[in-house]
């Protein structure tokens, strides 16, 4: 089942993916707080400009759920690629710490008190020394594999987990909530994505470009590089796009869990693992849940508002244990 | 009769028992136990000195401005961090912060008596302390009313009962004065903001939403479960409040509080009713509380003014259209 699916290229499912995708776009941009009817977001999208429910719409959930679009492929996407690379059914977006950098960025600016712009430039720029830091340590004395990126990135998130800790456990009161809430994930101040949509566009490309060398680098370094694979500067690549990719879904959203792994396996398991398939069905499917779970997360409770975190966990965990248990295929 | 019956409410059962069997009742008498300390704290916890504290440890900022608004600064031993009120606070032994203290800092300080914040404080480490058998008070503020009385119990556990009655005295009539001016007014829809990101505001459980009522203001979120919930701007928006009220973090007014101005259609907006109280005003449980009160009170008839200028609708109206 699997070669078959690795041999025939069945857009199918992606359709179904993208049309999902819209009408949890439809569903995001209808519900919140103030009450929109279809009617009105007709006349809004035409530009009528009168009364609040335009700029609720236009300036509030279009790009928010945008955003959450965006960040959800984007984490999905990393996700997929860092699977590849590590070989390692465990591995997630923030395996290599790029989150823990980020974070440790993002509190930083938060302790010395700066503005949002700042948070957001600082996470990003935690999350590149991150990059450089894993890449200069696992590459140092020229032997580079998987299981030793993987290690030095695992010990250096968990270097990164203490400093948090640590910057926790000094901060006053006033400063904790909002730091905690960086660290939970939340899309509630994601503006317009703006340059984001890059960073994903480019790297859909770049790995799509790649897609039947990953094919065949999931049948070992060696049968790859044996059928001409450029092995090394794949890895690097997939290690730097993963990186980016990350970094830019957590300086939009903070670190919101779970999605960059189980998105990637949902779709092997149901679609196989061509990677054809795979890292555009990951970029939809991952934007799509994290769509319509940010939706839930703000209107169940309307007008409180849960962690979305919560809700991608309470979707995605029956899920995934759903999809695993039809398919007796082993993972990866 | 009266004696009496005053006699044996200040002794319990326990006591009671433990004289009779003893027989120790007629020896003792009455003047030796009424020189006992008895007062009940905020958890309905029975508290027994056998003299006034002398040595006391407190375990929040606010408990720190109430035993000195008690008269009792003088007594205080050790403190927690960000008990910056009154000046004089700043200058006491510090043993750790309200949620993480130093239980061996505290014992080598060889208080009499600590007085906690009962959901601020950590439960274990409370039951800690009274196992080792260091007399524990716990505060908790539901109501206005409630301030006072702690400062007059605080007075009694500590000797200082003339300084502590008057301060509450002094409480209970600026209050009384801000009910008479306020609270029959023409009603404000009042949203507070606590925080931005998250963004906080609170519940009608919430001290300071009984400030709001206080001012003749109505919180636009009183209706909601928790009693600091997060809520998103849309929910702001639809609620479309007369004033926004926020705190943010120190003395200085947020920046954020201005990023409302990108909502030109709330009405907060267009009648620039953007108010800020310093968060130790309000947000603390202390006397000061009426500091901040007597602020928002200003704010909100401020607001109430621009209400009625406004092409002479009447306020109730304008409040119902919203809902």
């Amino acid at each position: 089942m699997a070669l078959i699916a690795a041999r025939t290229y069945k857009p199918l499912p992606l359709l179904l993916l993208l049309i999902a995708s819209v009408a949890s776009f439809l569903l995001a941009i209808t519900s919140g707080s103030l009450p929109v009817s279809l009617q009105e977001l007709w006349l809004i999208l035409q530009g009528n400009q009168a009364g609040i429910a335009y700029t609720v719409v236009t300036e509030l959930r279009i790009p928010r759920a945008f955003s959450a679009w965006l960040t959800g492929a984007e984490l999905a996407l990393a996700g997929c690629l860092m699977q590849v690379l590590l070989r390692n059914p465990l591995a997630d977006p923030y395996v290599l710490g790029v989150s823990g950098g980020a974070a440790t960025g993002a509190l930083l600016a938060m302790m010395l008190g700066a503005g949002s712009a700042l948070i957001s430039g600082s996470a990003f720029a935690g999350a590149m020394i991150n990059l450089m830091l894993v890449f200069g340590l696992s590459h140092s004395k020229g032997s580079w594999s998987p299981t030793r990126l993987l290690l030095t990135g695992v010990v250096t998130a968990a270097g990164w987990g203490a400093i948090i800790s640590f910057m926790l456990s000094i901060s006053p009161d006033s400063h904790l909530k909002g730091m905690l809430f960086w660290l939970m994930g939340d899309l509630s101040h994601a503006g317009h994505p703006g340059n984001h949509i890059w960073v994903l566009f480019i790297s859909l490309i770049v790995s799509g470009l790649l897609a039947r060398s990953l094919n065949l680098m999931l049948r070992g370094d060696n049968q790859a590089k044996a059928l001409g694979v450029p092995v090394y500067s794949i890895q690097i690549t997939l290690y730097i796009m993963a990186s980016l990719l990350t970094a830019s879904a957590v300086t939009q959203a903070g670190s919101i869990g779970f999605l960059g792994l189980v998105i990637p396996h949902i779709l092997r398991l149901t679609l196989g693992s061509d990677h054809r398939i795979l890292l555009p069905g990951s970029v939809l499917c991952g934007g799509c849940l994290l769509l319509l779970a940010d939706t839930f997360a703000r209107t169940i409770l309307a007008p409180q508002q849960l962690p979305v975190g919560v809700i991608t966990a309470f979707i995605g965990v029956p899920l995934f244990l759903w999809v695993l248990q039809k398919n007796n295929r082993g993972l990866v | 009769m009266l004696p009496i019956c005053y006699f044996f409410r200040q002794i319990t059962g326990r006591y009671l028992k433990y004289l009779i069997t003893s027989g120790l009742l007629s020896l003792i008498g009455a003047p030796l136990l009424q020189a006992d300390i008895r007062v009940q704290d905020d958890t309905g916890t029975f508290l027994q000195l056998s003299s006034p504290a002398n040595r006391v440890i407190s375990l929040a900022p606010s408990v720190t401005e109430l035993i000195f608004s008690a008269g009792a600064g003088n007594k205080l031993v050790g403190v927690v961090t960000f008990s910056n009120y009154p000046e004089a606070a700043t200058q006491l032994p510090v043993i750790g912060s309200y949620n993480h203290f130093d239980l061996e800092k505290i014992l080598a300080l060889k208080p009499d008596l600590v007085i906690g914040w009962k959901s601020g404080n950590d439960q274990k480490a409370i039951h800690h302390l009274k196992a080792l058998g260091i007399p524990v008070y716990l505060t908790e503020t539901r109501f206005l009313e409630q301030i006072p009385e702690t400062v007059k119990r605080l007075g009694q556990l500590m000797n200082t009962r003339t300084i502590a009655d008057q301060a509450a005295l002094q409480f209970n009539n600026r209050l009384a004065a801000l009910k008479n001016t306020y609270q029959q007014q023409q009603p404000v829809r009042v949203f507070y903001q606590v925080w931005n990101r998250p963004l906080i505001t609170i519940n009608q459980q919430n001290l300071i939403s009984q400030v709001i009522g206080l001012c003749g203001g109505q919180n636009v979120f009183a209706e909601l479960d928790s009693i600091a919930p997060r809520i998103d701007i849309e929910a702001v928006l639809a609620a479309n409040p007369d004033a926004i009220i926020a705190s943010g973090m120190d003395k200085r007014r947020p920046e954020w509080l201005d990023e409302w101005r990108r909502w030109p259609s709330l009405k907060a907006v267009k009648n620039n009713q953007l108010h800020f109280i310093p968060p130790d005003h309000i947000q603390r449980q202390t006397l000061r509380v009426l500091t901040g009160a007597e602020q928002m009170c200003q704010q909100l008839a401020t607001t109430r003014q621009h209400l009625s200028d406004m092409s002479g609708n009447p306020i109730s109206d304008t409040a119902e259209e919203n809902r």
